[in-house]
């Protein structure tokens, strides 16, 4: 995957990827490990959103098949194990009964798929001559013994046992020493055919140990096509379109974790549109609007593009990035021992070394926030020139002056606006009130127009005490 | 053969067989049940390790289990090559255990096994409704030594405490033991009805609740033990999830107020008898969610140590002890080993 561990945090990544659902421990390892699509892509990407998409419109018209499908996805075991094993060593019985579990249920998966309209690319095959192999009575019960069919030789010698120990349920005392002795020699007999019996079985199956990894491969991917399809129906999740150019568009795009929490206070989340061209793209606004959360959904919603899932969005738009971004200096810096502007700098100059010769995609929450407010300012700006020279797309989020005018696209929050002051009610908490008052939307502006002054209003919306608010007036 | 056993079981579709030490004679006992019941399919378990020739905390000898063709049983995968029946893997438990994952086997033949099953709580009532999936008709649970462990009780459960040679102390001592156990077992289901639901829905490790069943709050020191300070001085019922210890029972004692400590089974009161005679005596009781009924005292004069006992004299000893049946399961059979 592209990218390292903190961003799939950061961004909610994977905060979405602990509410899929995979059923089965094969589609557990892929979920785990999600493929990235890269430029050139774009044709396996579109097949496997078509799938998505086909799945995600079957839950709608047959639910129940679905179901039966993720009832079989649930019964299978992890047997990866079992086929890792030095030359020789044969499996036990518990490892057969859950190779042949294993086949059972593959079998059973390959019939239930088959009554559905089969998806582009993802076949399902029963391995018939393996579970013929385990099950030779072609009965297809689930337990598993190391049957006489395996070894002839075991017939006659399990039949002489079974007739000794009959002969010990009728004898009592020292006559039982004898048959007992008989019975040990038997069960020795018993054990080595047993155990060359499982010998063959163990490498009849090694030997279609690529078709087993390929199958549990295809098992897991219908199992995680599946747990995307019902995350898009669940969330109201597009298709991404994918395009040629250097434009990512986003409409009525959310972030579902922080809509999640909001949900649970009793708010709701303003879905925010914005389109980004090849190079800077610059949200200015008011704090507490939102900046943050948009340069989070947009980074979340690409990375989930790339790895082949619907967007959290009314429609979205991208072309494949080699690599996708997000440099923000919320907690990263106290973890590594730099200051939060250490810690940007660091993590730019990684982004801007690995996307050499690249096409990426690079946002930043209020880069140089960090340090004295004219040099950050500056660095701010030049950054923004200078992304609009490299072949990326970058969103930038500011308080800063003049960072917009070296920018391609400028959006501001729409903010608190006008506010009336017959709006503030009392007895409201200052944060839910802040919420209710302040429009989440952006609005196109352009360039160079100068930051909002929110500041101000924001601190007397969430009540800072009044002789501080005076003091701050005065200094305005 | 004489039944001895199974007309003290009855109808329980589930017998633990409890050793009031190591080597108490559990296997003789579920050995000896076992072929009183020839005819019925079984499903045998153990909580903990057991089942094998020799013991592997004591390094004594052990009789051996011996099962009838058909028999059901479960056990680690580690110990399948200990176990010399022709075996069938009916399915997978998925409990982990050192020795591996718990399977669940049918014998095709007759022969030894060895068996070593879930010991955790709450793993026995799963295991339980796999078996009678499978056919059987009753469960034998091989319980863990000296009590040591909560071996669980299913409803309609019936226990046999097995009381042999190898404890210390002679037969007096082997005696008091087995009456306190019984005594122990005897605490009855609570009254009230509103208590009795109470206890029933009860998952938590500490909760305290009024005699009528109506629930008092319970502060919880961070270790998760409650603050015994903050008990009512009124009477009150305290539920205890995990084991009901001696240190419990004199902590309660010496509060002294009267109070009863319920717990889901009589398994779970792993208390001394000196503790638990101080507990009574300050006005404590003991209540039991579910009743688990022991329907016999098995006595085996036998010791794994040498220090064979009179069995005619150890059975009269626990016979004047307690109220229970008692049975000599080593008359008349030497123990295999």
């Amino acid at each position: 995957m592209k990218g390292n561990a903190r961003l799939w945090e950061d961004t909610g990544y994977n905060w979405v990827m602990a509410r899929l659902e995979p059923a089965s421990p094969f589609g557990h390892a892929l979920a785990r490990a999600p493929r990235w699509y890269g430029p050139g892509e774009e044709g396996a990407l579109a097949a496997e959103l078509s799938r998505v998409e086909a799945l995600r419109d079957l839950l709608e018209t047959a639910g129940p098949a679905l179901d039966g499908i993720a009832h079989i996805l649930s019964e299978f075991r992890d047997i990866r194990n079992s086929l890792q094993r030095p030359a020789g060593a044969p499996m036990d019985e518990v490892e057969l009964f859950e190779v042949k579990h294993f086949l059972l249920h593959l079998e059973r998966l390959a019939r239930a798929y088959g009554r559905v309209p089969a998806l582009e690319g993802l076949e399902i095959r029963p391995m018939t001559g393996c579970l013929d192999l385990l099950d030779p009575s072609g009965r297809r019960l689930p337990a598993f013994s190391v049957e006489n069919a395996f070894a002839p030789a075991l017939e006659p010698v399990r039949a002489e046992k079974a007739r000794v120990e009959g002969l010990l349920r009728q004898t009592e005392g020292k006559d039982r020493d004898a048959l007992m002795a008989r019975r040990s020699e038997l069960v020795r007999r018993e054990d080595r055919l047993e155990l060359e019996a499982r010998k063959r079985l163990t490498e009849a199956l090694l030997r279609e140990r690529e078709t087993f990894l390929a199958s549990m491969e295809a098992v897991g991917r219908l199992d995680l096509l599946l747990a995307k399809a019902r995350l898009a129906r669940r969330w109201s999740c597009c298709r991404p379109e994918l395009t040629g150019e250097a434009r990512v568009e986003a409409v009525d795009m959310v972030h579902p974790e922080v809509a999640a929490h909001l949900r649970e206070r009793g708010g709701s989340f303003t879905p925010v549109s914005l389109t980004l061209e090849r190079g800077t793209t610059v949200i200015t606004g008011a704090n507490m609007g939102g900046k943050s959360v948009t340069v989070k959904s947009l980074t979340l919603n690409l990375l989930l593009v790339q790895t082949g899932f619907f967007a959290f969005a009314g429609a979205f738009s991208t072309p494949l990035f080699d690599r996708v971004s997000l440099i923000s200096a919320d907690r990263q810096s106290v973890e590594r021992g730099l200051s939060s502007f250490g810690a940007e700098v660091a993590a730019l100059g990684e982004v801007l070394r690995e996307g050499r010769g690249k096409f990426f995609c690079v946002a930043l929450d209020e880069f140089a926030r960090g340090t004295n407010p004219r040099e950050g300012a500056a660095l701010a700006r030049a950054l923004a020139e200078y992304l609009g020279r490299l072949n990326c797309v970058a969103l930038m989020t500011t308080h800063y002056d003049g960072v917009s005018d070296a920018a391609r696209r400028h959006y501001r929050v729409a903010g608190l606006g006008a506010l009336d002051t017959a709006a503030i009610r009392k007895g409201e908490a200052p944060l839910d009130r802040l919420s209710r008052l302040m429009d989440y939307r952006l609005v196109e502006a352009g360039p160079g127009e100068p930051c909002p002054r929110d500041a101000l209003r924001v601190c007397r919306l969430l009540e800072l005490e009044p002789e501080l608010m005076e003091l701050f007036s005065k200094n305005i | 053969m004489t039944p001895m056993l199974a007309p003290l079981v009855g109808e329980a579709a589930a017998v633990t067989f409890i050793g009031l030490c190591k080597n108490a004679g559990k296997t003789t006992a579920m050995c000896r049940l076992m072929e009183e019941l020839s005819g019925e399919t079984l499903a045998l378990t153990s909580v903990g390790r057991d089942g094998e020739r020799t013991d592997v905390v004591t390094g004594t000898e052990k009789p051996e289990l011996w099962v009838p063709s058909g028999t059901l049983f479960a056990t680690a995968r580690g110990m399948l090559p200990l176990c010399d029946v022709t075996l069938r893997v009916e399915g997978v438990t998925g409990v982990m255990t050192p020795l591996g994952e718990v399977g669940v086997f049918r014998a095709l033949s007759d022969g030894f096994v060895q068996l070593a099953g879930p010991s955790a709580v709450g793993q026995l009532g799963p295991l339980s409704r796999t078996f009678r999936a499978l056919g059987a008709r009753r469960v034998l649970i091989d319980g863990a030594a000296g009590r040591r462990s909560l071996a669980g009780a299913e409803a309609g459960a019936a226990a046999i405490l097995c009381a042999g040679a190898s404890m210390d102390g002679g037969i007096p001592a082997i005696a008091a033991e087995t009456a306190h156990v019984c005594k122990l077992f005897a605490a009855p289901e609570p009254e009230p009805p509103a208590l009795r639901a109470a206890l029933a829905g009860e998952t938590g490790r500490y909760a305290l609740f009024r005699p009528g069943g109506e629930r008092l709050p319970l502060a919880l020191e961070p270790g998760g033990q409650p603050v015994w300070q903050s008990l009512p001085r009124e009477d009150c019922v305290l539920w205890v999830g995990g084991g009901v210890t001696s240190a419990l029972l004199r902590t309660l004692a010496r509060r002294g107020a009267p109070s009863a400590v319920a717990a889901p089974d009589a398994t779970h009161f792993l208390c001394d008898r000196t503790s638990a005679e101080t507990f009574f005596r300050c006005g404590g009781r003991l209540l039991a969610a579910r009743r688990l009924r022991i329907a016999a005292v098995a006595a085996n004069p036998w010791s794994a140590y040498g220090r064979h006992l009179d069995g005619p004299a150890l059975a009269a000893a626990l016979r004047a002890a307690v109220d229970v049946p008692v049975v000599d399961v080593g008359q008349g059979d030497t123990p295999r080993t």
